[in-house]
């Protein structure tokens, strides 16, 4: 919930910063980003999710500048890529998917290098220091540990004090030690005042970090929420279990509002419902005086809610196809 | 680009593409195969053909001038051979594929300036060949050589546009470094051969000699030849050479490829 009311808030006392709004880009005759449509409030951490292939790193590129929109338009306060290509670069810091460095280049070679691009660039002393890489200062890039890697390429993408910082996949290829450090810096990019925009397959990544989601499928957005959100709403059914103190008559519970199904397992009760069961059924119990003891409660989470809305849309898009 | 601060420190190092020389610079000392190759190659052969008796021989009895005097333009554009094929276009075809360019261009140092920077190294590194060929071959073997300075300079300058824009070609068509290293491969034999590094042009049959002086090396080797020994070059060799300088840039320009 708190969760919630952070994001909400976002929306509707900071300005929006980014906005999509029916981008479309086709590669030859495959169609990359059909219709995307999102706007990003400054200061939140907004994640890209959804199948490979669905158009989330051709949605950044166009945001960053990299591409040319075919249709539609994403600008970055008021910058883009046709009106503004040089301002845009400096605003944005982008760290790409599949993007190395020259094998013999040092760490802070390649610091200063992207310092020298931009104007008004942070101390890239502190910057090292921050992300926890100051000792590899002078290692070269191919010395460097997947993790460290990682940690310089977010360096090179905030080196320039970018307002924006896209950051494309950034936790692919990590062992999960990695990957939750990585999580880390980015709640602490987001502390300095940069608004993150977040790309990536990790369900459990997106529902950590990100204030916002937007799930992408065939080049449109098929969902846009908090992560919370989506997963109370598409993410299926509250599991409630426990093991009561004494017998309790189904009906009690299948009577309250919102259950699906009370099943028996061994000792335990399993109630299955919508919305916020797991008040519904402890109350419940109390009042005819049984104690529940050792109750887990098992919610749907993103995940359940991307499988969901995914295989949903590929029908819908599937019928479509066919009735053509 | 935005004005740099007056009071910029360490931290804060000043234009973009000067520190992009700086750094591709020590990339190029950090894998040193262009020096090794462009540089060292020719310096080497120049003192192993120095230290043969045979080729301080006069070519024949009605001149002074010996193989070893023919064979120092030869090296000098066995440098650029070395530099178009190798130096200039691999690092430039590595740095795409591995997606640096890409990154550059999300930036506001744009990869343009890292390809000119990649330019600005290796005519660096042409120049250092060419001024220890021509010193040593002074210095230390006692040549003779009669500059036409203005002939020299435009022969040399269009020796090198030519070579380099070969080098871009490389690099703009080449899809992977594996398939510039076979271009490099498939061109280097060739070349080195129209150049006369294995047989001095002017010995080859007469058939071949017209080809090798309508390939660049060639012509080039022609032209300084001339500048060298106090004459300015004719205009057929200077006119191949630009022709190639315009033809392979204009290919590369309209296929060269950032990512």
């Amino acid at each position: 919930m708190e969760v919630n009311n952070h994001a909400a808030n976002y929306l509707t006392s900071r300005k929006s910063v980014v906005t999509v709004s029916h981008l479309r880009k086709i590669y030859g005759t495959t169609v990359a980003v059909d219709d995307v449509s999102f706007s990003i409030a400054e200061g939140e951490i907004f994640g890209i999710i959804g199948p490979n292939g669905a158009g989330k790193t051709t949605t950044v590129e166009c945001i960053s500048g990299l591409r040319v929109p075919d249709g539609g338009s994403a600008t970055v306060y008021g910058l883009s890529p046709k009106n503004n290509r040089e301002e845009l670069r400096k605003s944005v810091g982008v760290q790409l998917q599949e993007s190395s460095l020259p094998p013999r280049i040092k760490v802070w070679e390649a610091l200063e290098l992207f310092a020298s691009f931009y104007s008004n660039p942070v101390d890239s002393r502190e910057l090292l220091e921050s992300l926890g890489i100051a000792a590899k200062r002078n290692s070269t890039f191919k010395q460097l540990s997947g993790g460290q890697k990682q940690r310089l390429s977010i360096a090179l993408a905030l080196v320039g004090n970018p307002k924006i910082a896209i950051l494309d996949e950034l936790t692919t290829g990590l062992d999960p030690e990695a990957r939750r450090e990585t999580w880390g810096l980015i709640e602490r990019v987001r502390d300095r005042g940069v608004t993150v925009i977040l790309v990536t397959h990790y369900m459990d990544e997106a529902e950590r970090l990100c204030d916002r989601v937007a799930l992408i499928n065939h080049g449109k957005v098929i969902a846009l929420d908090t992560p919370a959100a989506l997963a109370a709403k598409e993410g299926g059914e509250v599991h409630v279990q426990f093991v009561p103190s004494g017998p309790v008559d189904d009906k009690v519970l299948t009577a309250l509002p919102g259950v699906v199904s009370v099943e028996h397992r061994g000792n335990r009760i399993v109630v299955a419902g919508s919305g916020d069961v797991t008040t519904r059924v402890l109350s419940a119990l109390l009042k005819v005086g049984v104690q529940a003891s050792d109750v887990q409660v098992k919610s749907g989470n993103l995940e359940d809610a991307f499988v969901k809305l995914t295989q949903t849309d590929d029908k819908i898009v599937k019928r479509e196809v066919v009735q053509q | 680009m935005s004005a740099q601060d007056s009071n910029a420190t360490l931290q804060k190092p000043s234009k973009p593409f000067w520190e992009l020389v700086k750094v591709q610079g020590k990339l190029v000392l950090r894998e040193p195969y262009s020096i090794i190759f462009g540089v060292a190659l020719p310096i080497f052969l120049l003192l192993l053909f120095g230290s043969i008796p045979a080729f301080g021989e006069p070519i024949s009895s009605d001149t002074t001038v010996t193989i070893f005097d023919i064979y120092i333009p030869i090296l000098m554009v066995t440098v650029l051979i070395m530099i178009g094929l190798l130096g200039l276009p691999i690092p430039i075809v590595r740095d795409r594929e591995i997606g640096w360019l890409r990154r550059i261009s999300t930036t506001p140092g744009s990869p343009a300036k890292l390809l000119a920077a990649q330019v600005t190294i290796n005519i660096i590194l042409a120049t250092a060949g060419f001024v220890i060929l021509v010193a040593g071959s002074i210095l230390i073997f006692g040549v003779n050589i009669v500059f036409d300075i203005p002939g020299f300079v435009l022969s040399l300058a269009l020796a090198t546009t030519a070579m380099f824009s070969l080098g871009i070609l490389i690099a703009a068509v080449a899809p992977s470094q594996g398939a510039a290293n076979g271009m490099m491969m498939a061109l280097l034999y060739p070349l080195l051969f129209f150049a006369g590094i294995y047989v001095p042009i002017q010995i080859l049959p007469s058939g071949l000699q017209t080809v090798a002086s309508f390939t660049p090396v060639g012509a080039a080797v022609k032209a300084l030849n001339s500048s060298m020994t106090g004459s300015f070059p004719s205009f057929v060799p200077l006119l191949v050479m630009a022709a190639y300088t315009i033809f392979f840039g204009y290919i590369a320009v309209r296929y060269f490829r950032w990512e």
